[in-house]
């Protein structure tokens, strides 16, 4: 199962991402577990996730976590701003998957 | 425009980025977030003690009784928060350096009230619980920040007792704090004792004279209020958290505004601040989200024609209802939109302008220093935050007609170009 966390100031908008995608996954039948955190909690959760996608307003805090990430070996982005105000979630899981496989 | 807008970003992305990942505002921000599930608990009992009419309702002693029985939730939490505060910047503070946090929140608290003064009208072995409220906040963020910098520069010195093996690790823990504890404590009586030969007397005093009174009062003005919500719009524009960015440096000064007020308003006094951290939660972030949004939201349910604004509405609409508005704000977008750009740092300016005019002219009540969680949709957070008064809900209704009238120009001219430009797709998809 593919672990996929996002993270936002406070974890509000990313969970409305986080149920568009689920319902994107599933009809794919992609088996994964996508979650939203604060910003505060990310850097806790980041081992259990095998990526992790920043909200487009907090991508100043993507340095923050670059170094724990690599240490983890979590792929780590920021969400796409186009994606994120449509709450796309086929865009964004096919970034999460994609950033997964490589 | 273009480079006008990359060169502005270049210069707002470095400020973003030294806010947020600056070890001590990170501390900062993230010890309030502990406090905050207190502060809130005591908002919801400060709320249910005053509520409106139930004096008359259940008559004046019984309501005395009532507001002393829920007292004590309120006094125990927010009227402390600095308490929290200072536990948990110390904790987060000393966590940053990948050492057990705990051991340095305590040490903070400890070293705050070494800096307390410990009589109370000629009675000793008190402490004054007005300093762990507004009065102490700024004594307390400081030595938060020094407590946990010395706990954690003594542990690096590796100034530790180790324990042989087979010592429990809880207990060889416990033991290897002591050293730099004592080491930092001991920093801070001395510190107690050279102030108490000044004329300063305490600490508390010096810190509340010297930084704090001067800095809360120019944070409680209009000028630096604007200045502080411009600068959370054009963050925002350029698709930046503003307020998390802009916060970490308003917020001592908003609660500690907050607080005044709270114990101005427990006390049936005169409220003394208009600025508080409610007057920008409520007022200018609890309408739809920063930028006051839901105004926005309704705009486009009234005049939008295009599918592109359609769907946003339905998007961007229930999320709105708590203040969730990213959705608007990437999707309309806002963000790097020349058309958004006026009424998106006009808006919140001239609502901050009324409310603040409305409130100092006495037609709405001032905020009561309750804590209104920033979810809380419009009408019931101003009835909230103004301590239970109607005139706070309706000022919020006016001030979202305001930002509509301000938006409906701008709102009109983007989805007349999205519904042609979709109508010139149709049509030569068709053709």
């Amino acid at each position: 199962m593919k672990q996929i966390l996002l993270a936002c100031s406070s974890g509000m908008s990313t969970s409305l991402l986080v149920k568009k995608m689920e319902e994107e996954a599933e009809k794919r039948g992609v088996d994964v577990k996508i979650w939203a955190v604060a910003q505060d909690k990310a850097a806790k959760e980041l081992e259990n996730a095998d990526a992790l996608l920043i909200g487009p307003q907090m991508r100043f805090m993507k340095k923050k976590y670059a170094k724990t990430a690599e240490e983890l070996g979590t792929s780590l982005d920021v969400i796409d701003s186009v994606a994120y105000g449509r709450v796309d979630g086929k865009a964004v899981l096919n970034h999460a998957l994609k950033l997964i496989d490589g | 425009m273009n480079t006008f807008m990359d060169k502005l970003e270049s210069v707002l992305m470095p400020i973003a980025d030294k806010l947020n990942n600056n070890r001590y505002l990170t501390a900062l921000r993230d010890g309030f977030m502990i406090a905050l599930p207190l502060i809130i608990f005591g908002s919801i009992f400060v709320v249910l003690a005053n509520l409106p009419f139930l004096d008359q309702l259940i008559g004046e002693e019984a309501f005395t009784t009532y507001q002393e029985a829920l007292g004590p939730a309120s006094a125990a939490t927010l009227s402390i928060m600095g308490a929290f505060v200072i536990i948990g910047i110390g904790t987060k503070l000393t966590q940053s350096y990948d050492i057990e946090g705990i051991y340095g929140g305590v040490a903070a608290f400890a070293a705050f009230l070494i800096l307390t003064p410990q009589t109370l009208e000629e009675v000793s072995g008190v402490i004054p619980t007005s300093v762990l409220g507004a009065e102490g906040m700024f004594v307390g963020i400081f030595t938060a920040f020094i407590a946990a910098e010395l706990y954690r520069f003594f542990v690096q010195k590796n100034l530790t007792i180790k324990m042989p093996a087979g010592v429990p690790e809880a207990v060889s823990r416990s033991f290897s704090a002591l050293i730099p504890i004592t080491l930092t404590l001991s920093v801070f009586l001395i510190v107690r004792i050279i102030f108490s030969y000044s004329p300063f007397d305490t600490v508390q005093n010096f810190i509340y004279t010297i930084i704090q009174e001067p800095l809360t009062a120019l944070g409680s003005g209009l000028p630096a209020t604007l200045v502080a919500v411009l600068l959370i719009q054009l963050f925002w524009f350029f698709g930046l958290h503003g307020q998390i960015i802009i916060n970490s440096v308003f917020d001592p000064i908003w609660y500690a505004l907050n607080d005044e007020n709270l114990q101005a308003f427990q006390a049936g006094g005169e409220l003394p601040n208009i600025v508080t951290k409610q007057f920008i939660d409520t007022f200018l972030v609890g309408m739809g989200g920063s930028g006051m949004t839901l105004a926005v939201v309704i705009g486009i349910f009234l005049i939008g024609r295009s599918r592109q604004l359609k769907e946003l509405g339905k998007l961007g609409g229930p999320p709105g209802v708590f203040n969730v508005n990213e959705p608007i704000i990437f999707g309309l977008p806002i963000i790097m939109n020349p058309l958004a750009l006026i009424p998106w740092l006009l808006a919140p300016v001239v609502v901050t302008m009324i409310t603040y005019f409305a409130m100092a002219s006495g037609i709405v009540p001032k905020p009561a220093g309750i804590i209104v969680p920033w979810t809380t949709p419009v009408g019931l957070s101003g009835f909230l935050a103004t301590g239970n008064a109607w005139q706070g809900a309706v000022l919020q209704f006016f001030n979202m007609a305001v930002v509509f009238l301000i938006w409906w120009p701008f709102l009109k001219i983007l989805d007349k170009s999205y519904y042609e430009s979709e109508k010139k797709g149709e049509q030569t998809q068709a053709s």
